[in-house]
């Protein structure tokens, strides 16, 4: 096998149509599609139990077969959104503020930085890389306390700032950015456009990210993903529960003192609502995505 | 740890572009890299050299009276001595080990294999399998954390409810040693899509002639799925292998997650969780911060050999 | 490119000062106080507080309860972030006078002492200091299925030993069903009952602190639990999970030992069952006597760190020790009120929705509470806990016998202080 053959494919390029070649057997048709299903199925069910919980009431909830659907999904809603005066809807819109925004920073920087790693020479390269790769290696835990220490003494701590910054950099954004420059931008193109006279941040501009762009998208996702779903960070940060993202308010549902029961129907229905977007997201991006340019960087 | 690679084979005709240029731009790269560079100090750097102060020093008390107040001093290794003696720290790596032969190779195992018939052209409705077989991942850890508490515990679990009607009894997900793979069942379940669509995608890049020349020498859908398939997206397996890697050694979420349903999971179950008692229960941030410093190291450490020994493997099989 | 950046920047420096400028006060003239608690409602009495008065505006927010709740206040002292007012613990309000988080209001509320019982009282002071207004408590009882016991012919048990006797009757009469959950993550519990037994987890004198978890009486109390446990005449599986709420549904799990708070607990997992409960005092370790002390309950300390000490102190007397203000406790949070004026209140109150036909509750509840043990809580608490809890799962696991759990979770409590710097009589 040459180097060539591994490396990731460009963006535009689709393999030839296979269907034909060969003529299959039934079972070779069944077999796979069955072992495929078998795991879509026990990657559903659980979330499929999350919406079936929404619709029971609060002691169907204990009592009745896990997966019977219930006759509360009104009442559960309602309560959901009305809890705290409407709280939830502002965890939502905190939520999607954090991960949409943070994200969309984050792609940006992350993709100025692997750009830069990857299409130019210049001192301290490696450092830089190996540096910022290294970061990936450091449990968010260990970060989350000195951060919050940190933020404090500039006055930050309890804003949603605080919660929003440490998102932007993501060292494995930088990493993808990276790899994923190094194979689709092509240095021609880029020196071609030097001859022109094009300055750098025009070539970056009007070049790079349009070619970067389905790497650019999977950054996003992955990032959105990644801080829709933290918890510890803004748990740690914020005080003020108006500024709560989902995930921080659905454990103040869960998490009370002795002698207040956790609210586990609210939990549950806030849940569901709280993975709706994320899936619709998912389905929305995935063509866009290419995640082959993870592996990219330990090809030849 | 990529760099001998990618320097050696794709990028030579980048270097001879490089070498002929006349006049290279000085600045723009740290510009370009500027703001990751700057939130990387601010955000990265400061907190962990601040971490590692901290993980010199120790809360004392001071001034008498009943209660007295606590004022942090510094220690200099001794919480470093203290953790490494904890024979509590050196049973949670035990448990971690565990773990991780249960979860590693079936995550990767399933991740493969999914990838693999993603790829068999008769296969059907693939878009929706794998669409599904993603969805846990966008799954927050709070949400898991109910959703799994439900499908284990005993009156509530639907597969105890089979086994029960079947006359089998319950299953006992939260009890040892079921526990480790319950644990294990959460984290493959929760990283099989990613690392499906990391190979997977790798997988379409691989160029058609090449499965068209082995079927021409006669070979079946198996054999070159073995031969030709899993040979080519190794690069992609190992990288995936490392990132199991380093998730098993952070593995918090899922013990965490099910601590509050049953007590064979301790509070230092699993190292993190050791580091998070000290940080957010016993408020002992320089243990803590001790603790989560050896962990970076060893993290370090594994992924470095398993990189290297992957390496020298990956190289020999492509020759 | 530089127009981009700077129109970037600008534009996280706007959303920065917008973001930032809401949690200051708006007009002035008034206060706005921080406050951190996590009891349900509690929005609403602050509603009522801050319609009465203007000039002192208070904004609440749920910080989530339990250990963790703790720590986040420490976290946020430490980086000069603290609220004005938190509602904490007993059992970590020392954590956080050793952490120097509380004001010293001794001379602030000297004035409201005769709005609680001695008891009470005690449970805020240190070292004759006061660091916080009690706002509810948990004087020990024991609530129970009546009609489960009554059909199965099993008397209330009165005393620990009539206990042990229900559970075996309850045990033969369903094979399904257990007289009571008592898992290895209630500390609160297994110390409440060992005060009750005349044990001391903790103790000071002077300055030097006594830890008691392992002292006979403890002991006792281990192995008493330990029997029924080994003997399959009650669970250890941790309360109010799913399973545990389920059968509590089902009515197999008939009683919980534990404080009056309990009933608010139950209903809001399984309503159904209301109006078939009862409470009565806790089960005795002699006959007769009427031994019970706390388990559960907070208090409100105002930080160091507050700005406007007075009014947080004005709002906590309110909220805490004033007639209004501790029935507010009761009606709205459901929880038993510290105030003498709240309880008192209390017996005109009807019963708990949970067991409405028992006319009696709120009087048997004031003499319980009239005779409650006070209980001194340590400076590692949450130490403790996660210790005894990690000790007495394995002790459960591997069948081993539960007083060496009581005597780990001694041996690293007593090493702990001493390596924080305490003085202590345990050798």
């Amino acid at each position: 096998m040459t180097a060539t053959a591994t490396r990731p494919a460009p963006p535009q390029s689709v393999r030839a149509p296979r269907t034909g070649a060969v003529k299959t057997p039934l079972w070779s048709r069944l077999v796979p599609t069955l072992v495929l299903l078998i795991g879509a199925v026990y990657c559903l069910i659980p979330v499929a139990w999350v919406f079936v919980a929404t619709t029971k009431s609060r002691e169907e909830l204990f009592t009745t077969f896990t997966f019977a659907p219930g006759s509360g999904l009104f009442e559960n809603l309602g309560a959901l959104f009305a809890y705290g005066n409407g709280q939830f809807g502002l965890w939502a819109a905190n939520s999607l503020f954090y991960a949409g925004l943070g994200a969309l920073l984050s792609t940006f920087v992350s993709a100025m930085a692997g750009y830069a790693l990857a299409k130019y020479e210049f001192r301290g390269r490696s450092l830089i890389f190996y540096s910022i790769l290294a970061g990936v290696l450091i449990p968010g835990i260990t970060l989350a306390v000195p951060q919050y220490l940190l933020l404090s003494q500039i006055g930050l701590a309890g804003t949603p700032l605080s919660v929003l910054l440490p998102c932007i950099i993501s060292p494995f954004g930088i990493y993808l950015s990276r790899v994923y420059a190094l194979s689709a931008v092509p240095q021609e193109t880029i020196e071609a456009a030097r001859i022109d006279g094009a300055s750098e941040w025009r070539i970056f501009q009007s070049i790079a990210v349009p070619l970067l762009l389905p790497g650019m998208v999977t950054v996003f996702l992955l990032q959105f993903i990644g801080i829709w779903n933290n918890f510890l960070l803004p748990y740690i940060m914020l005080s003020d529960q108006d500024n709560y993202p989902l995930t921080v308010g659905l454990y103040t549902l869960l998490a009370k003192g002795s002698g207040s029961p956790a609210l586990y129907s609210l939990a549950i229905a806030g849940a569901a609502v709280s993975i709706i977007p994320l899936v619709a997201l998912v389905l929305f991006l995935q063509r866009y995505w290419r995640l082959d340019l993870i592996s990219g960087g330990l090809k030849g | 740890m990529t760099t001998t690679n990618s320097r050696t084979g794709s990028t030579t005709a980048t270097a001879v572009m490089v070498r002929q240029r006349r006049s290279r731009p000085r600045l723009a790269p740290y510009l370009f890299a500027a703001p990751a560079i700057v939130l990387y100090i601010v955000f990265m750097l400061i907190p962990v050299g601040y971490a590692i102060w901290l993980s010199l020093r120790a809360y004392r008390l001071e001034g008498g009276g009943m209660l007295g107040r606590r004022v942090d001093v510094f220690v200099g290794l001794e919480n470093y001595f203290s953790v490494l003696s904890d024979p509590e720290l050196i049973a949670s790596f035990g448990r971690l080990a565990i773990y991780g032969i249960i979860a590693v190779p079936l995550t990767l195992g399933l991740s493969l294999l999914f990838a693999l018939l993603l790829d068999v052209p008769a296969v059907r409705a693939k878009r929706f399998s794998r669409t599904a077989i993603f969805v846990p991942y966008a799954v927050p850890g709070v949400v898991a954390a109910l959703l799994w508490g439900f499908m284990y515990l005993p009156s509530t679990s639907p597969f105890s409810y089979i086994t029960e009607s079947m006359g089998l009894g319950g299953i006992p997900f939260l009890e040892n040693p079921g526990l480790f793979g319950s644990l294990a069942n959460i984290a493959i379940w929760g990283g099989v899509g990613f690392n499906m669509i990391i190979i997977f995608t790798s997988l379409r890049g691989i160029p058609a002639e090449l499965y068209e020349s082995a079927r021409l020498d006669g070979a079946n859908e198996i054999q070159i799925a073995l031969r030709v398939k899993v040979p080519l997206v190794m690069p992609a397996v190992i990288l995936t292998t490392v990132f199991s890697l380093i998730g098993t050694l952070q593995l918090y979420g899922e013990p965490m997650t099910l601590k509050p349903m049953t007590s064979a999971i301790s509070q230092s179950w699993a190292p993190l969780m050791t580091i998070y008692r000290d940080a957010f229960i016993t408020d002992n941030l320089p243990a803590a911060a001790a603790s989560s410093t050896i962990l970076a190291l060893g993290t370090v450490l594994v992924s470095v050999i398993v990189l290297r020994l992957a390496n020298r493997k990956t190289m020999e099989a492509v020759k | 490119m530089r127009s981009r950046v700077l129109a970037s920047i600008g534009v996280l420096a706007v959303s920065a000062a917008a973001l930032t400028g809401c949690s200051t006060p708006s007009d002035s003239g008034s206060v706005t106080l921080e406050f951190w608690s996590w009891a349900p409602d509690t929005q609403k009495i602050v509603d009522i507080w801050n319609e009465e008065h203007p000039e002192i505006q208070v904004n609440y927010t749920d910080a989530g309860g339990g250990d963790e709740s703790a720590a986040k206040i420490l976290t946020a002292s430490r980086a000069g972030n603290a609220p004005d007012l938190a509602a904490v613990e007993y059992t970590t309000l020392p954590s956080l006078i050793v952490a120097d988080v509380p004001l010293d209001l001794t001379d602030a509320v000297a004035d409201v002492q005769d709005a609680y019982t001695e008891g009470t009282w005690q449970q805020t002071t240190f070292d004759g200091s006061v660091f916080g207004l009690p706002q509810d408590v948990g004087p020990m009882s024991l609530i129970y299925r009546a009609d489960k016991l009554a059909e199965f012919g099993i008397p209330a048990p009165t005393t620990w030993a009539e206990f042990r006797e229900a559970a075996a009757a309850v045990r033969s009469a369903d094979p399904n069903a257990y007289i009571a959950s008592i898992p290895p993550g209630e500390l609160g519990f297994y110390a409440g009952v060992a005060t009750q037994a005349g044990s001391e987890w903790w103790s000071v004198s002077g300055s030097e602190w006594t830890v008691g978890i392992a002292d006979e009486a403890s002991l006792e109390v281990a192995d008493f639990f330990d029997q029924m446990a080994k003997d399959d005449l009650i669970l250890t599986d941790p309360l109010l999970t799913p399973e545990y709420n389920k059968m509590l549904n089902e009515g197999t799990i008939l009683s919980w030992p534990s404080a009056l708070w309990a009933p608010g607990v139950i209903e809001s997992v399984a309503p159904d069952t209301a109006g078939s409960w009862e409470m009565s005092p806790l089960p005795q370790w002699t006959p007769g006597e009427k031994a019970a002390a706390y388990q559960g309950g907070s208090a409100v300390i105002v930080t160091k760190e507050s700005e406007h000490a007075d009014a947080a102190i004005e709002f906590a007397k309110w909220l805490n020790a004033s007639d209004e203000g501790s029935e507010l406790v009761l009606s709205e949070q459901n929880a038993y009120p510290a105030a003498i004026a709240g309880q008192e209140a209390a017996a005109e109150n009807e019963p708990p929705t949970l067991m409405p036909q028992q006319a009696d509750f709120y009087e048997v509840a004031a003499e319980i509470s009239a005779e409650t043990i006070p209980v001194t809580w340590g400076p590692n608490v949450s130490f403790a806990k996660t210790t005894f809890t990690d000790q007495l799962s394995k002790a459960i696991e591997n069948g081993t016998p539960w007083r060496d759990a009581f005597i780990a979770t001694q041996d690293a409590v007593v090493k702990d202080m001493k390596t924080t710097g305490f003085e202590l009589t345990n050798g």
